[in-house]
Protein backbone atom coordinates (compact mmCIF):
# COMPACT_ATOMS: atom_id res chain seq x y z
CA UNK A 1 0.00 0.00 0.00
CA UNK A 2 2.77 2.35 0.94
CA UNK A 3 4.78 1.66 -2.25
CA UNK A 4 1.54 2.39 -4.39
CA UNK A 5 0.77 5.75 -2.78
CA UNK A 6 4.59 6.66 -3.13
CA UNK A 7 4.34 5.28 -7.05
CA UNK A 8 0.59 7.61 -7.18
CA UNK A 9 2.38 10.35 -5.47
CA UNK A 10 5.59 10.02 -7.84
CA UNK A 11 3.30 10.03 -11.49
CA UNK A 12 1.51 13.18 -9.77
CA UNK A 13 4.13 14.68 -9.43
CA UNK A 14 6.16 13.97 -13.09
CA UNK A 15 2.48 14.09 -14.61
CA UNK A 16 2.28 17.87 -13.35
CA UNK A 17 5.44 19.29 -14.55
CA UNK A 18 5.62 17.16 -17.82
CA UNK A 19 2.04 18.77 -18.93
CA UNK A 20 3.63 22.02 -17.31
CA UNK A 21 1.59 24.34 -19.42
CA UNK A 22 -1.97 22.50 -18.90
CA UNK A 23 -0.70 22.02 -15.29
CA UNK A 24 -0.19 25.61 -14.97
CA UNK A 25 -3.49 27.21 -16.68
CA UNK A 26 -5.61 24.81 -14.33
CA UNK A 27 -3.33 25.76 -10.97
CA UNK A 28 -4.59 29.64 -12.34
CA UNK A 29 -8.08 28.94 -13.22
CA UNK A 30 -8.06 27.37 -9.45
CA UNK A 31 -6.45 30.61 -8.39
CA UNK A 32 -9.15 32.48 -10.28
CA UNK A 33 -12.05 30.64 -9.16
CA UNK A 34 -10.92 30.27 -5.17
CA UNK A 35 -10.39 33.86 -4.86
CA UNK A 36 -13.52 34.94 -6.09
CA UNK A 37 -14.77 32.12 -4.24
CA UNK A 38 -12.80 33.82 -0.73
CA UNK A 39 -13.75 37.39 -1.80
CA UNK A 40 -17.78 36.72 -1.66
CA UNK A 41 -17.59 34.52 1.41
CA UNK A 42 -15.20 37.28 3.19
CA UNK A 43 -18.06 40.05 1.73
CA UNK A 44 -20.47 37.83 3.41
CA UNK A 45 -18.66 37.76 7.07
CA UNK A 46 -18.27 41.46 6.57
CA UNK A 47 -22.23 41.76 5.58
CA UNK A 48 -23.53 39.26 8.41
CA UNK A 49 -21.25 41.46 10.92
CA UNK A 50 -23.35 44.64 9.96
CA UNK A 51 -26.40 42.75 10.29
CA UNK A 52 -25.46 41.60 13.67
CA UNK A 53 -24.31 44.85 14.78
CA UNK A 54 -27.37 46.42 14.09
CA UNK A 55 -29.19 44.18 15.61
CA UNK A 56 -27.59 44.52 18.62
CA UNK A 57 -28.65 48.08 18.26
CA UNK A 58 -32.49 46.74 19.26
CA UNK A 59 -32.84 48.12 23.01
CA UNK A 60 -35.69 48.04 25.36
CA UNK A 61 -36.51 50.80 27.14
CA UNK A 62 -38.74 50.45 30.60
CA UNK A 63 -39.05 53.70 32.57
CA UNK A 64 -39.18 53.05 36.53
CA UNK A 65 -41.89 54.55 38.71
CA UNK A 66 -40.86 57.54 40.85
CA UNK A 67 -42.29 55.70 43.83
CA UNK A 68 -39.70 53.14 43.42
CA UNK A 69 -36.98 52.10 45.79
CA UNK A 70 -33.57 51.43 45.31
CA UNK A 71 -34.81 47.30 46.40
CA UNK A 72 -37.43 47.14 44.08
CA UNK A 73 -35.29 48.67 41.18
CA UNK A 74 -32.37 46.15 42.02
CA UNK A 75 -35.18 43.31 42.46
CA UNK A 76 -36.23 44.55 38.31
CA UNK A 77 -32.68 44.62 37.48
CA UNK A 78 -31.40 41.31 38.93
CA UNK A 79 -34.76 39.59 37.61
CA UNK A 80 -34.19 41.24 33.99
CA UNK A 81 -30.87 39.76 33.46
CA UNK A 82 -31.57 36.57 34.99
CA UNK A 83 -33.40 36.09 31.63
CA UNK A 84 -31.63 34.02 28.91
CA UNK A 85 -32.95 36.35 26.32
CA UNK A 86 -31.49 39.17 28.10
CA UNK A 87 -27.67 40.18 27.04
CA UNK A 88 -27.10 43.12 29.57
CA UNK A 89 -29.15 45.26 31.44
CA UNK A 90 -28.21 49.67 32.00
CA UNK A 91 -29.62 51.53 34.91
CA UNK A 92 -30.14 54.86 34.00
CA UNK A 93 -30.89 57.44 37.11
CA UNK A 94 -33.25 60.20 36.49
CA UNK A 95 -29.92 62.04 37.44
CA UNK A 96 -27.85 60.46 34.56
CA UNK A 97 -31.23 60.70 32.48
CA UNK A 98 -31.44 64.36 33.01
CA UNK A 99 -27.26 64.78 31.73
CA UNK A 100 -28.14 62.82 28.81
CA UNK A 101 -30.46 64.67 27.49
CA UNK A 102 -28.45 68.02 28.26
CA UNK A 103 -25.51 66.43 26.51
CA UNK A 104 -27.86 65.19 22.95
CA UNK A 105 -29.65 69.09 23.22
CA UNK A 106 -25.92 70.55 23.64
CA UNK A 107 -24.57 68.30 20.48
CA UNK A 108 -27.37 69.00 18.59
CA UNK A 109 -26.48 72.71 19.33
CA UNK A 110 -30.19 74.16 20.70
CA UNK A 111 -30.60 76.08 23.76
CA UNK A 112 -30.42 74.02 27.08
CA UNK A 113 -34.27 74.15 28.27
CA UNK A 114 -33.75 72.37 31.43
CA UNK A 115 -32.41 75.22 33.29
CA UNK A 116 -36.33 76.52 32.96
CA UNK A 117 -37.23 73.58 34.86
CA UNK A 118 -37.84 73.30 38.66
CA UNK A 119 -37.04 69.71 39.26
CA UNK A 120 -36.01 67.02 36.68
CA UNK A 121 -39.43 65.56 34.87
CA UNK A 122 -37.71 62.56 33.80
CA UNK A 123 -38.42 59.02 34.37
CA UNK A 124 -35.21 56.55 35.39
CA UNK A 125 -35.12 53.82 32.97
CA UNK A 126 -33.09 50.59 32.40
CA UNK A 127 -32.01 50.08 29.17
CA UNK A 128 -32.27 46.11 28.19
CA UNK A 129 -30.32 44.82 25.41
CA UNK A 130 -31.16 41.60 23.97
CA UNK A 131 -29.27 38.64 22.69
CA UNK A 132 -31.80 38.60 19.64
CA UNK A 133 -33.90 40.83 18.78
CA UNK A 134 -36.48 38.06 17.85
CA UNK A 135 -36.96 37.78 21.70
CA UNK A 136 -38.09 41.42 22.22
CA UNK A 137 -41.74 40.41 22.63
CA UNK A 138 -41.03 38.35 25.65
CA UNK A 139 -38.73 40.57 27.22
CA UNK A 140 -40.98 43.59 26.60
CA UNK A 141 -44.06 41.48 28.14
CA UNK A 142 -42.23 40.91 31.14
CA UNK A 143 -41.15 43.85 31.86
CA UNK A 144 -44.80 45.21 31.63
CA UNK A 145 -45.68 43.22 34.17
CA UNK A 146 -43.56 44.52 37.10
CA UNK A 147 -45.75 46.97 39.11
CA UNK A 148 -42.69 49.44 39.30
CA UNK A 149 -42.65 49.58 35.43
CA UNK A 150 -44.37 52.87 34.58
CA UNK A 151 -44.26 51.73 30.58
CA UNK A 152 -42.10 50.02 27.92
CA UNK A 153 -41.18 52.13 24.50
CA UNK A 154 -43.28 50.10 22.20
CA UNK A 155 -40.12 49.51 19.46
CA UNK A 156 -42.00 46.16 18.17
CA UNK A 157 -43.07 47.55 14.24
CA UNK A 158 -39.55 49.35 14.15
CA UNK A 159 -37.69 46.24 14.94
CA UNK A 160 -39.96 43.74 12.80
CA UNK A 161 -38.98 46.04 10.18
CA UNK A 162 -35.22 45.33 10.99
CA UNK A 163 -35.72 41.86 11.34
CA UNK A 164 -37.08 41.54 8.18
CA UNK A 165 -34.50 43.91 6.05
CA UNK A 166 -31.70 42.03 7.47
CA UNK A 167 -33.22 38.46 7.05
CA UNK A 168 -33.69 38.90 3.17
CA UNK A 169 -30.18 41.01 2.84
CA UNK A 170 -28.70 37.63 5.11
CA UNK A 171 -30.69 35.35 2.26
CA UNK A 172 -29.50 37.29 -0.66
CA UNK A 173 -25.87 36.88 0.78
CA UNK A 174 -26.01 33.36 1.17
CA UNK A 175 -27.69 32.17 -2.23
CA UNK A 176 -24.83 34.90 -3.66
CA UNK A 177 -22.18 32.28 -2.06
CA UNK A 178 -24.28 29.44 -2.94
CA UNK A 179 -24.07 30.52 -6.98
CA UNK A 180 -20.56 31.49 -6.86
CA UNK A 181 -19.74 28.47 -5.34
CA UNK A 182 -21.49 26.27 -7.45
CA UNK A 183 -19.87 28.10 -10.66
CA UNK A 184 -16.90 27.66 -9.26
CA UNK A 185 -17.38 24.15 -8.82
CA UNK A 186 -17.94 23.47 -12.53
CA UNK A 187 -15.32 25.85 -13.79
CA UNK A 188 -12.87 23.95 -11.88
CA UNK A 189 -14.39 20.25 -12.85
CA UNK A 190 -14.15 21.52 -16.36
CA UNK A 191 -10.13 22.68 -16.00
CA UNK A 192 -9.45 19.57 -14.62
CA UNK A 193 -10.80 17.33 -17.05
CA UNK A 194 -9.27 19.14 -19.59
CA UNK A 195 -6.22 18.21 -18.46
CA UNK A 196 -7.39 14.84 -18.18
CA UNK A 197 -8.65 14.73 -21.39
CA UNK A 198 -5.12 16.17 -22.78
CA UNK A 199 -3.69 12.75 -21.47
CA UNK A 200 -6.04 10.08 -23.09
CA UNK A 201 -3.76 8.53 -24.76
CA UNK A 202 -1.30 8.02 -21.90
CA UNK A 203 -4.08 6.59 -19.57
CA UNK A 204 -5.57 4.46 -22.78
CA UNK A 205 -1.97 3.17 -23.06
CA UNK A 206 -2.11 2.41 -19.26
CA UNK A 207 -5.57 0.59 -20.10
CA UNK A 208 -3.67 -1.51 -22.57
CA UNK A 209 -0.55 -2.94 -20.87
CA UNK A 210 -3.10 -4.65 -18.00
CA UNK A 211 -2.91 -1.28 -15.55
CA UNK A 212 -5.30 -1.91 -12.79
CA UNK A 213 -8.09 0.93 -12.11
CA UNK A 214 -6.51 1.87 -8.68
CA UNK A 215 -2.93 2.58 -10.64
CA UNK A 216 -4.07 4.24 -13.57
CA UNK A 217 -7.14 6.28 -11.07
CA UNK A 218 -5.03 7.57 -8.32
CA UNK A 219 -1.89 9.28 -9.73
CA UNK A 220 -4.64 11.65 -11.91
CA UNK A 221 -6.35 11.78 -7.91
CA UNK A 222 -3.25 13.23 -6.40
CA UNK A 223 -2.46 15.09 -9.00
CA UNK A 224 -5.65 16.49 -8.91
CA UNK A 225 -5.04 17.52 -5.32
CA UNK A 226 -1.70 18.80 -6.18
CA UNK A 227 -3.09 21.66 -8.40
CA UNK A 228 -5.82 22.46 -5.64
CA UNK A 229 -3.56 22.62 -2.86
CA UNK A 230 -1.03 25.01 -5.12
CA UNK A 231 -4.04 26.89 -6.30
CA UNK A 232 -5.11 26.87 -2.70
CA UNK A 233 -1.86 28.24 -1.12
CA UNK A 234 -1.15 30.95 -4.14
CA UNK A 235 -4.59 32.43 -3.67
CA UNK A 236 -3.99 32.00 0.59
CA UNK A 237 -0.77 34.53 -0.03
CA UNK A 238 -1.96 36.66 -2.33
CA UNK A 239 -5.23 37.49 -0.28
CA UNK A 240 -2.80 37.75 2.52
CA UNK A 241 -0.84 39.80 0.72
CA UNK A 242 -3.47 41.86 0.10
CA UNK A 243 -5.53 41.92 3.56
CA UNK A 244 -3.17 44.73 5.08
CA UNK A 245 -4.16 47.42 2.71
CA UNK A 246 -7.48 46.51 2.52
CA UNK A 247 -7.82 46.15 5.93
CA UNK A 248 -7.10 49.03 6.90
CA UNK A 249 -9.28 50.54 3.99
CA UNK A 250 -12.11 48.56 5.20
CA UNK A 251 -11.30 50.02 8.77
CA UNK A 252 -11.64 53.75 7.54
CA UNK A 253 -14.64 52.89 5.02
CA UNK A 254 -16.69 51.02 8.15
CA UNK A 255 -15.35 53.58 10.99
CA UNK A 256 -18.59 53.58 12.66
CA UNK A 257 -19.18 49.96 12.54
CA UNK A 258 -17.02 48.58 15.27
CA UNK A 259 -16.92 44.82 13.14
CA UNK A 260 -16.36 41.87 15.08
CA UNK A 261 -14.13 39.41 12.23
CA UNK A 262 -12.49 37.38 14.46
CA UNK A 263 -12.27 34.47 12.97
CA UNK A 264 -12.79 35.22 9.12
CA UNK A 265 -8.80 34.50 8.57
CA UNK A 266 -8.87 31.28 9.51
CA UNK A 267 -12.34 29.95 7.96
CA UNK A 268 -11.35 32.03 4.49
CA UNK A 269 -7.98 29.81 4.85
CA UNK A 270 -9.78 26.29 5.58
CA UNK A 271 -12.48 27.41 3.27
CA UNK A 272 -9.79 28.18 0.30
CA UNK A 273 -7.76 24.86 1.13
CA UNK A 274 -10.77 22.20 1.41
CA UNK A 275 -12.74 23.59 -1.62
CA UNK A 276 -9.66 23.52 -3.99
CA UNK A 277 -8.27 20.26 -2.75
CA UNK A 278 -11.65 18.80 -2.71
CA UNK A 279 -12.48 20.11 -6.14
CA UNK A 280 -8.96 18.71 -7.55
CA UNK A 281 -9.85 15.50 -6.66
CA UNK A 282 -13.21 15.16 -7.54
CA UNK A 283 -12.50 16.63 -10.95
CA UNK A 284 -9.80 13.98 -11.76
CA UNK A 285 -11.95 11.13 -10.20
CA UNK A 286 -14.69 12.18 -12.32
CA UNK A 287 -12.68 12.87 -15.58
CA UNK A 288 -10.75 9.48 -15.47
CA UNK A 289 -14.12 7.32 -14.32
CA UNK A 290 -14.73 7.79 -17.64
CA UNK A 291 -11.32 5.97 -19.11
CA UNK A 292 -11.39 3.02 -16.74
CA UNK A 293 -12.72 -0.58 -17.48
CA UNK A 294 -16.32 -0.57 -18.40
CA UNK B 1 -10.75 -0.89 -2.50
CA UNK B 2 -8.09 -3.08 -3.17
CA UNK B 3 -4.71 -2.23 -4.96
CA UNK B 4 -3.24 -4.70 -7.03
CA UNK B 5 -0.07 -5.72 -5.05
CA UNK B 6 3.49 -5.80 -6.79
CA UNK B 7 3.04 -9.48 -7.46
CA UNK B 8 4.08 -11.10 -11.14
CA UNK B 9 1.07 -10.68 -13.41
CA UNK B 10 -0.21 -14.74 -13.16
CA UNK B 11 1.70 -17.50 -11.60
CA UNK B 12 2.33 -19.43 -15.61
CA UNK B 13 2.74 -22.92 -15.46
CA UNK B 14 4.97 -22.59 -18.88
CA UNK B 15 8.21 -21.42 -18.99
CA UNK B 16 8.54 -17.59 -19.10
CA UNK B 17 9.44 -15.50 -22.38
CA UNK B 18 12.95 -15.30 -20.77
CA UNK B 19 13.29 -19.03 -20.09
CA UNK B 20 12.48 -19.73 -23.69
CA UNK B 21 14.75 -16.88 -24.83
CA UNK B 22 18.20 -18.75 -22.84
CA UNK B 23 17.29 -22.28 -24.00
CA UNK B 24 15.81 -23.17 -20.48
CA UNK B 25 11.76 -23.29 -21.79
CA UNK B 26 9.95 -25.44 -23.61
CA UNK B 27 8.16 -24.86 -26.73
CA UNK B 28 4.42 -23.72 -27.02
CA UNK B 29 1.78 -26.19 -26.73
CA UNK B 30 0.03 -26.55 -29.98
CA UNK B 31 -2.96 -28.76 -28.44
CA UNK B 32 -3.68 -26.03 -25.85
CA UNK B 33 -6.02 -22.91 -27.71
CA UNK B 34 -4.90 -19.55 -26.28
CA UNK B 35 -7.73 -17.96 -28.20
CA UNK B 36 -10.99 -19.38 -28.59
CA UNK B 37 -14.30 -17.81 -29.86
CA UNK B 38 -17.42 -19.31 -29.83
CA UNK B 39 -20.59 -18.23 -31.84
CA UNK B 40 -19.78 -14.69 -31.15
CA UNK B 41 -21.68 -11.69 -32.06
CA UNK B 42 -20.99 -8.28 -31.45
CA UNK B 43 -24.06 -5.32 -31.98
CA UNK B 44 -23.09 -1.74 -31.51
CA UNK B 45 -25.57 0.16 -29.31
CA UNK B 46 -26.65 1.89 -32.55
CA UNK B 47 -27.51 -1.42 -33.82
CA UNK B 48 -24.43 -1.96 -36.19
CA UNK B 49 -23.63 -6.15 -36.40
CA UNK B 50 -19.59 -5.89 -36.59
CA UNK B 51 -19.26 -9.53 -36.03
CA UNK B 52 -21.97 -12.14 -36.55
CA UNK B 53 -21.29 -16.02 -35.69
CA UNK B 54 -18.27 -16.03 -35.64
CA UNK B 55 -16.29 -19.17 -34.38
CA UNK B 56 -12.27 -19.40 -34.33
CA UNK B 57 -9.74 -21.14 -32.66
CA UNK B 58 -6.08 -20.45 -31.72
CA UNK B 59 -3.85 -22.89 -30.71
CA UNK B 60 -0.49 -21.71 -28.42
CA UNK B 61 2.28 -20.66 -30.89
CA UNK B 62 0.41 -20.01 -33.99
CA UNK B 63 0.96 -17.16 -36.33
CA UNK B 64 -2.30 -15.80 -37.93
CA UNK B 65 -3.21 -13.35 -40.67
CA UNK B 66 -6.36 -11.34 -40.17
CA UNK B 67 -7.64 -10.19 -43.29
CA UNK B 68 -10.36 -8.20 -44.74
CA UNK B 69 -11.55 -4.81 -46.22
CA UNK B 70 -12.12 -1.53 -43.78
CA UNK B 71 -14.92 -2.51 -41.62
CA UNK B 72 -14.93 -5.71 -41.95
CA UNK B 73 -14.42 -6.51 -38.28
CA UNK B 74 -10.54 -6.51 -37.72
CA UNK B 75 -10.87 -3.62 -34.91
CA UNK B 76 -13.89 -5.40 -33.08
CA UNK B 77 -12.47 -8.50 -32.81
CA UNK B 78 -9.19 -7.22 -31.35
CA UNK B 79 -11.35 -4.83 -28.81
CA UNK B 80 -13.04 -8.50 -27.65
CA UNK B 81 -9.70 -10.14 -27.51
CA UNK B 82 -8.54 -7.22 -25.08
CA UNK B 83 -11.80 -7.52 -23.22
CA UNK B 84 -12.55 -3.50 -24.45
CA UNK B 85 -15.99 -4.57 -25.61
CA UNK B 86 -17.91 -7.75 -24.38
CA UNK B 87 -19.76 -9.93 -26.89
CA UNK B 88 -23.35 -9.52 -27.47
CA UNK B 89 -23.54 -12.85 -27.89
CA UNK B 90 -21.20 -16.16 -27.39
CA UNK B 91 -18.36 -16.74 -25.66
CA UNK B 92 -14.22 -15.38 -25.69
CA UNK B 93 -11.92 -17.37 -23.83
CA UNK B 94 -8.33 -16.37 -23.87
CA UNK B 95 -5.95 -18.42 -22.27
CA UNK B 96 -9.13 -20.41 -20.89
CA UNK B 97 -10.69 -17.40 -19.09
CA UNK B 98 -13.98 -16.64 -20.02
CA UNK B 99 -13.59 -12.99 -20.83
CA UNK B 100 -17.47 -12.46 -19.91
CA UNK B 101 -17.47 -14.00 -16.57
CA UNK B 102 -14.03 -12.89 -15.32
CA UNK B 103 -14.46 -9.63 -12.63
CA UNK B 104 -13.75 -6.82 -13.54
CA UNK B 105 -10.85 -6.46 -11.44
CA UNK B 106 -9.17 -9.62 -13.00
CA UNK B 107 -9.56 -7.73 -16.63
CA UNK B 108 -6.32 -6.17 -16.07
CA UNK B 109 -4.48 -9.79 -15.70
CA UNK B 110 -5.88 -11.05 -18.51
CA UNK B 111 -4.52 -7.92 -20.45
CA UNK B 112 -1.21 -8.72 -19.12
CA UNK B 113 -1.39 -11.90 -21.46
CA UNK B 114 -1.37 -10.04 -23.96
CA UNK B 115 0.67 -7.51 -25.91
CA UNK B 116 -0.61 -5.12 -28.25
CA UNK B 117 1.19 -3.66 -31.12
CA UNK B 118 -0.59 -0.37 -33.17
CA UNK B 119 -0.20 1.01 -36.30
CA UNK B 120 0.26 4.36 -34.78
CA UNK B 121 2.58 2.87 -32.14
CA UNK B 122 0.94 4.85 -29.81
CA UNK B 123 4.58 5.64 -27.81
CA UNK B 124 4.21 8.58 -24.78
CA UNK B 125 6.52 11.23 -26.32
CA UNK B 126 7.86 12.89 -23.40
CA UNK B 127 9.52 9.13 -22.47
CA UNK B 128 12.33 7.77 -23.68
CA UNK B 129 12.34 4.15 -25.66
CA UNK B 130 13.20 2.94 -21.97
CA UNK B 131 10.96 4.68 -19.85
CA UNK B 132 8.12 3.92 -22.41
CA UNK B 133 9.12 0.22 -22.16
CA UNK B 134 9.34 0.57 -18.24
CA UNK B 135 5.97 2.24 -18.36
CA UNK B 136 3.97 -0.69 -18.83
CA UNK B 137 5.65 -2.63 -16.05
CA UNK B 138 5.59 0.53 -13.56
CA UNK B 139 1.41 0.96 -14.09
CA UNK B 140 1.34 -2.56 -13.14
CA UNK B 141 2.97 -2.20 -10.13
CA UNK B 142 6.29 -4.37 -10.53
CA UNK B 143 8.47 -3.85 -7.96
CA UNK B 144 11.32 -1.51 -9.69
CA UNK B 145 14.21 -4.20 -8.88
CA UNK B 146 12.47 -6.29 -11.78
CA UNK B 147 11.84 -3.86 -14.10
CA UNK B 148 15.20 -2.70 -14.83
CA UNK B 149 16.77 -6.38 -16.06
CA UNK B 150 13.46 -7.08 -17.58
CA UNK B 151 13.15 -4.25 -19.80
CA UNK B 152 16.78 -4.62 -20.72
CA UNK B 153 16.21 -8.00 -22.14
CA UNK B 154 13.28 -7.21 -24.49
CA UNK B 155 15.06 -3.88 -25.74
CA UNK B 156 18.16 -6.13 -26.36
CA UNK B 157 15.60 -8.80 -28.23
CA UNK B 158 14.29 -6.17 -30.60
CA UNK B 159 17.89 -4.89 -31.13
CA UNK B 160 17.32 -1.14 -29.44
CA UNK B 161 20.11 -1.25 -26.44
CA UNK B 162 21.55 1.64 -27.93
CA UNK B 163 18.84 3.57 -28.70
CA UNK B 164 17.11 2.95 -24.97
CA UNK B 165 17.61 6.68 -23.98
CA UNK B 166 16.22 8.28 -27.25
CA UNK B 167 12.92 9.85 -27.23
CA UNK B 168 10.30 8.30 -30.18
CA UNK B 169 10.87 11.56 -32.04
CA UNK B 170 14.82 10.63 -32.34
CA UNK B 171 13.73 7.41 -33.73
CA UNK B 172 13.00 5.77 -37.42
CA UNK B 173 9.71 4.45 -37.82
CA UNK B 174 10.91 1.29 -37.50
CA UNK B 175 12.53 2.17 -34.37
CA UNK B 176 9.25 3.17 -32.85
CA UNK B 177 7.63 0.48 -34.23
CA UNK B 178 10.43 -2.41 -32.03
CA UNK B 179 9.84 -0.03 -28.84
CA UNK B 180 6.02 -0.83 -29.09
CA UNK B 181 7.12 -4.48 -29.82
CA UNK B 182 9.39 -3.91 -26.77
CA UNK B 183 6.30 -3.11 -24.43
CA UNK B 184 4.19 -5.28 -25.76
CA UNK B 185 6.57 -8.15 -24.19
CA UNK B 186 7.32 -6.70 -21.41
CA UNK B 187 5.12 -8.68 -19.66
CA UNK B 188 5.95 -11.54 -21.20
CA UNK B 189 2.86 -12.39 -23.04
CA UNK B 190 0.93 -15.36 -24.12
CA UNK B 191 -0.56 -13.82 -27.39
CA UNK B 192 0.15 -10.76 -29.54
CA UNK B 193 -2.43 -8.89 -31.02
CA UNK B 194 -0.82 -6.23 -33.96
CA UNK B 195 -3.53 -3.77 -35.40
CA UNK B 196 -1.51 -3.11 -39.16
CA UNK B 197 1.85 -2.58 -37.45
CA UNK B 198 3.36 -2.05 -40.46
CA UNK B 199 0.63 0.57 -42.25
CA UNK B 200 2.54 3.07 -41.44
CA UNK B 201 6.10 1.65 -42.70
CA UNK B 202 7.88 1.66 -45.80
CA UNK B 203 8.58 -1.87 -47.39
CA UNK B 204 11.68 -2.70 -46.34
CA UNK B 205 11.46 -2.03 -42.67
CA UNK B 206 8.13 -3.88 -42.31
CA UNK B 207 10.32 -7.08 -43.53
CA UNK B 208 12.04 -6.15 -40.76
CA UNK B 209 9.29 -5.95 -38.01
CA UNK B 210 7.53 -8.84 -39.55
CA UNK B 211 11.33 -10.74 -39.48
CA UNK B 212 10.99 -9.90 -35.65
CA UNK B 213 7.58 -11.08 -35.05
CA UNK B 214 7.92 -14.33 -36.48
CA UNK B 215 11.03 -14.70 -34.39
CA UNK B 216 8.81 -13.63 -31.15
CA UNK B 217 6.56 -16.16 -32.52
CA UNK B 218 9.05 -19.35 -32.60
CA UNK B 219 9.86 -18.35 -29.13
CA UNK B 220 6.19 -19.40 -28.57
CA UNK B 221 4.06 -16.49 -28.39
CA UNK B 222 1.16 -16.44 -30.22
CA UNK B 223 0.66 -13.94 -32.99
CA UNK B 224 -2.51 -12.38 -34.25
CA UNK B 225 -1.83 -10.03 -36.88
CA UNK B 226 -3.99 -7.61 -38.62
CA UNK B 227 -2.99 -6.44 -42.13
CA UNK B 228 -3.61 -5.24 -45.36
CA UNK B 229 -0.43 -5.66 -46.57
CA UNK B 230 -0.77 -8.31 -49.52
CA UNK B 231 2.63 -9.06 -50.31
CA UNK B 232 3.95 -9.87 -46.56
CA UNK B 233 0.85 -12.30 -45.94
CA UNK B 234 1.19 -14.46 -49.30
CA UNK B 235 5.48 -14.45 -48.90
CA UNK B 236 4.87 -16.51 -45.09
CA UNK B 237 2.26 -18.84 -46.11
CA UNK B 238 0.66 -18.93 -42.83
CA UNK B 239 -2.65 -19.20 -41.87
CA UNK B 240 -4.91 -16.65 -43.04
CA UNK B 241 -8.31 -15.79 -41.43
CA UNK B 242 -10.44 -13.26 -43.64
CA UNK B 243 -13.08 -11.22 -42.19
CA UNK B 244 -15.34 -9.79 -44.23
CA UNK B 245 -19.05 -7.94 -43.10
CA UNK B 246 -18.75 -9.55 -39.60
CA UNK B 247 -18.87 -13.24 -40.67
CA UNK B 248 -15.45 -15.45 -40.86
CA UNK B 249 -15.38 -16.06 -44.99
CA UNK B 250 -12.06 -17.80 -45.23
CA UNK B 251 -9.75 -19.83 -42.63
CA UNK B 252 -6.59 -21.49 -44.09
CA UNK B 253 -3.35 -22.60 -42.94
CA UNK B 254 -0.16 -21.64 -45.28
CA UNK B 255 -2.79 -19.65 -47.81
CA UNK B 256 -1.81 -16.53 -49.63
CA UNK B 257 -3.79 -13.32 -49.29
CA UNK B 258 -6.24 -13.71 -51.72
CA UNK B 259 -8.30 -16.81 -52.25
CA UNK B 260 -6.83 -18.75 -54.30
CA UNK B 261 -8.91 -21.30 -55.94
Amino acid sequence: MIPFVLFSMKRAWQGFWRNALMSLAATLTMVLMLSLLAGFFILQNVLLASLAFVEQKVEVVAYVERTATDGQVETLIANTEAMPQVASVEFISRDAALERFKATQEAQGRTDLSQYLESNPLYASINVKLTSPTQLEAVTSALREDPIVRNVLNIQALVDRVLTVTSVVRTAGVAMVGIVGLIVLFIIVNTIRLAVVARAEEIEIMRLVGASDAFIRWPFVFEGALVGLLGAVITLGLLYAGSEPLGQAMVSFFNVLPLELGSVGRDTAILVTATGVGLGVLGSWLSVRTYLIR
Amino acid sequence: MTVSSGAPSTPSTSPSLFDRLTGRGRPARPDHAVVVLHDVTKRYPNGKEALKDVDLVVPEGDFVFLVGPSGAGKSTLMKLLIRDELATQGDVVIDGFDLARIRRRQVPKIRRKIGIVFQDFKLLPRKTVWENVAFALEVTGTPRRQIRPAVDRVLALVGLTGQAKQLPDQLSGGEQQRTAIARALVHDPRIIIADEPTGNLDPIISWEIIQLLLRINELGVTILMATHDAQVVTALRKRVVALEDGRIIRDETGAAYHRED
